[in-house]
């Protein structure tokens, strides 16, 4: 795994050949995604850390039923859950139902660190919050409480929550909001419940039957108020359409470019043309020039799969890339080579063509580990529905193209530093946008939702 | 004398992390963003959303071609959308509000502001070519009964009629409803009520992502000093301010 995350083989090659796409090896680049990591999410009650004598917690882990002889305030039976909270989302919660709220009903909800005294209520302590039964009051870090909302005895259902992104807690009775109290507490919560009375019994629900607040609404709601601030920022006029013309010029689409800048003439007369605009196009102008004639190729390449021509007229135009036999461009138009004669169903001439050009690569690291993949296409007999069937995919030629285009756009002798040249601005953007929003959160205790481009591209399409 | 600074300089550091910002140089960050890995196809996906929602229908079908990336919407609603849009750009309001009832009566029907508009535009195109008879007429028949009905559509009407009160209409202090960003606000009401009557974002992604970022990056300032893209059409990294 790891000499597979290392970039390149060949010295001469300057690019990361994971940075052009994630076409190869699609389950690699799954892994390396930022979301996926889940976290884990309480389940049940923790029965191992225990106030002791006052509670008794049901065989399914999921009720707590009070069975000691209350006399003063340190024999309250406390629970928490089986794992602290979750933070990388915009917002955490559970419910309780209230049994049987006993003669007093002191019942409580809340949140607690992992240190809190279990004897004790939640929000009695410091570094703890609860929402109590008995006097509808909240306790936030010491024995007074304040009015906060109604008391809640047998056949209630309340709830807590954490709410990320404007750092609170909030809790509910009976699916309603009943109020929110800004949250001090640094460092992991659990979700605590407790009993504090003969005969009381509460029971949790994590979230594996419905709750009775409508909690997907909540966040979406808190989502929208998020967004509705960002809305009101302004862009420099036509931002947009420099950076989506610039992507276009990068990647070599030059039809696309073509008509793009016809269609902004007749529809937007109020965009300046390129020329008038002065907007830098830096490493594209140099790129634009290339491009003419990698259009071909990359027609060649995608439209046709014709590698051989491709691989003529790289040598004949820059034969500065095309030194080294072993670089990870050869490699590609060499395994897309392979590739081709698997698609038209030639094995033998796949065979000889390994056997030729192909082997050399596998003393190459990390290019071997990709190697067998490609040639893993001749053991199926229906290879476009194996495992490796990406590979047949149009857009894995699309991905070489890209290859064959970022190394060119590396020979441009007026960029200093090739790195600049190799992504393009959206590419920068996004990258940047994704590392803001990850460093935030690293730094705020990693709670919150951190933004997400693959999440964002998926949902693009209709609502 | 630097190492004397040095030292206690950091003792500081440490002792006050919660109020002091963290400083993140160019060469951790842009290591960092090395780490990030952005998909060409969901780099595609938001060019192809661009195109579509802004109505490039040509390039659209290009890049579909070229990049075989696919389109979210089927690219002929893009032209009878982009014929709309254009007739009100050019002034021909008449021509889009037919173009729109053809498209889905339902529209203008259910979208009284968008109508409003419309027919406030056919009346500044109306007084711009000078047709004072016919702008009264229309203005009377078909708008004034709209501004009894709305607050908001007569005060708009009424900033319009004034326009006929100067001989001069393009330095007067209504002359800024002659602009062509008029007829652009109005094409671009239209363009987003019937891309939602399409069941389609009326915004593209891309400005909000580059607001998106504008945000998370002042966003990070509270916490750190880091290199900021100030650009964004260049998007070039700038160092921290420290």
């Amino acid at each position: 795994m790891e000499n597979k995350q290392a970039p390149v083989a060949a010295r001469e090659d300057p690019f990361d050949l994971f940075k052009l796409s994630s076409r190869w090896a699609s389950g690699e680049a799954e892994s390396s995604s930022l979301e996926i990591e889940a976290e884990e999410i309480p389940s049940h009650l923790n029965t191992l850390n225990s106030s002791g004598m006052f509670h008794m917690v049901s065989t399914d882990k999921m009720s707590v039923q009070y069975v000691g002889n209350p006399q003063h305030g340190y024999d309250v039976g406390a629970v928490q859950a089986n794992c602290p909270a979750p933070t990388r989302r915009i917002a955490y919660y559970f419910e309780m139902t209230v049994k049987n709220a006993g003669q007093k009903g002191q019942v409580a909800i809340g949140f607690t660190t992992k240190e809190f005294n279990l004897r004790r209520q939640p929000g009695w302590e410091a570094n703890s919050c609860g929402y109590h039964g008995d006097d509808g009051y909240l306790y936030h870090g010491q024995g007074k409480g304040e009015p906060f909302g109604p008391t809640y005895t047998s056949d209630d259902t309340v709830g807590a929550g954490i709410n990320y992104s404007t750092q609170e807690f909030f809790f509910t009775k009976n699916g309603e909001l009943v109020g929110t109290v800004s949250k001090d507490i640094k460092g992991l919560l659990y979700p605590t419940i407790a009993v504090h009375g003969p005969n009381e019994e509460v029971t949790v629900n994590f979230g594996k039957q419905p709750f009775r607040f409508d909690i997907e609404m909540f966040m979406f709601k808190e989502r929208q108020k998020q967004e509705e601030l960002i809305g009101k920022l302004t862009l420099p006029p036509n931002v947009s359409h420099w950076i989506v013309r610039s992507y276009l010029l990068h990647y070599g689409y030059q039809d696309t470019v073509n008509s793009f800048d016809v269609e902004s003439g007749i529809m937007s007369p109020h965009i300046p043309t390129p020329q008038e605009n002065g907007f830098k196009e830096h490493g594209d102008a140099y790129a634009l020039n290339n491009r003419k004639i990698l259009r071909q190729l990359n027609l060649q390449l995608i439209r046709n799969g014709d590698i051989d021509s491709v691989f003529c007229k790289l040598r004949e135009w820059y034969p500065q890339i095309m030194q080294s036999d072993t670089s990870v461009l050869c490699f590609l138009l060499h395994s897309q080579r392979f590739i081709e004669y698997i698609r038209a169903g030639n094995l033998l001439e796949a065979v000889n063509y390994a056997r030729t050009e192909l082997n050399k690569f596998f003393s190459v690291n990390p290019l071997n580990n990709l190697l067998e993949d490609v040639v893993a296409l001749l053991a199926y007999e229906n290879p476009s529905k194996s495992c490796v069937a990406h590979l047949l995919e149009p857009q894995q030629r699309e991905f070489v193209a890209d290859a064959v285009n970022a190394m060119v756009l590396t020979t441009n002798p007026d960029m200093k530093n090739n790195k600049e040249c190799e992504i393009s601005s959206l590419e920068k953007l996004l990258k940047q946008l994704t590392r803001c929003s990850l460093e935030r959160r690293s730094l705020t205790g990693d709670q919150g939702e951190a933004f997400d481009v693959r999440k964002l591209a998926e949902n693009v399409s209709c609502r | 004398m630097s190492r004397l600074w040095f030292v206690p300089g950091q003792l500081n550091a440490t002792e006050s992390m919660s109020t002091s910002k963290k400083v993140i140089t160019r060469e951790e960050w842009e290591k960092k963003l090395k780490d990030v890995k952005i998909r060409k196809e969901d780099m595609n996906k938001l060019v192809m959303n661009f195109l579509v929602t802004e109505g490039y229908v040509e390039a659209a079908e290009k890049f579909r071609m070229e990049s075989g990336t696919q389109p979210e919407i089927d690219l002929a609603t893009i032209t009878d959308r982009m014929a709309v849009k254009k007739a009100v750009q050019s002034g021909n309001v008449q021509d889009a509000i037919e173009k729109v009832n053809d498209l889905n009566p339902e529209i203008l029907d259910t979208n009284p502001h968008l109508y409003f508009h419309l027919q406030q535009q056919r009346l500044i195109e109306l007084i711009r070519y000078g047709k004072v008879e016919a702008a009264l007429e229309f203005a009377q028949e078909e708008l004034a009964p709209r501004g009894e009905e709305n607050q908001s559509f007569l005060e708009e009407l009424e900033r319009t009629v004034a326009l006929l009160a100067f001989e001069d209409i393009k330095n007067c202090p209504y002359g800024e409803l002659l602009d062509l960003s008029q007829r652009l606000k109005t094409a671009s009401e239209v363009n987003a009520a019937i891309l939602t009557s399409q069941s389609h974002e009326k915004d593209p992604k891309l400005p909000s992502l580059l607001k998106m970022l504008i945000w998370a990056q002042n966003q990070l300032d509270e916490k750190a000093a880091y290199p900021r893209i100030n650009d964004l059409s260049t998007a070039t990294l700038e160092d921290p301010a420290v």
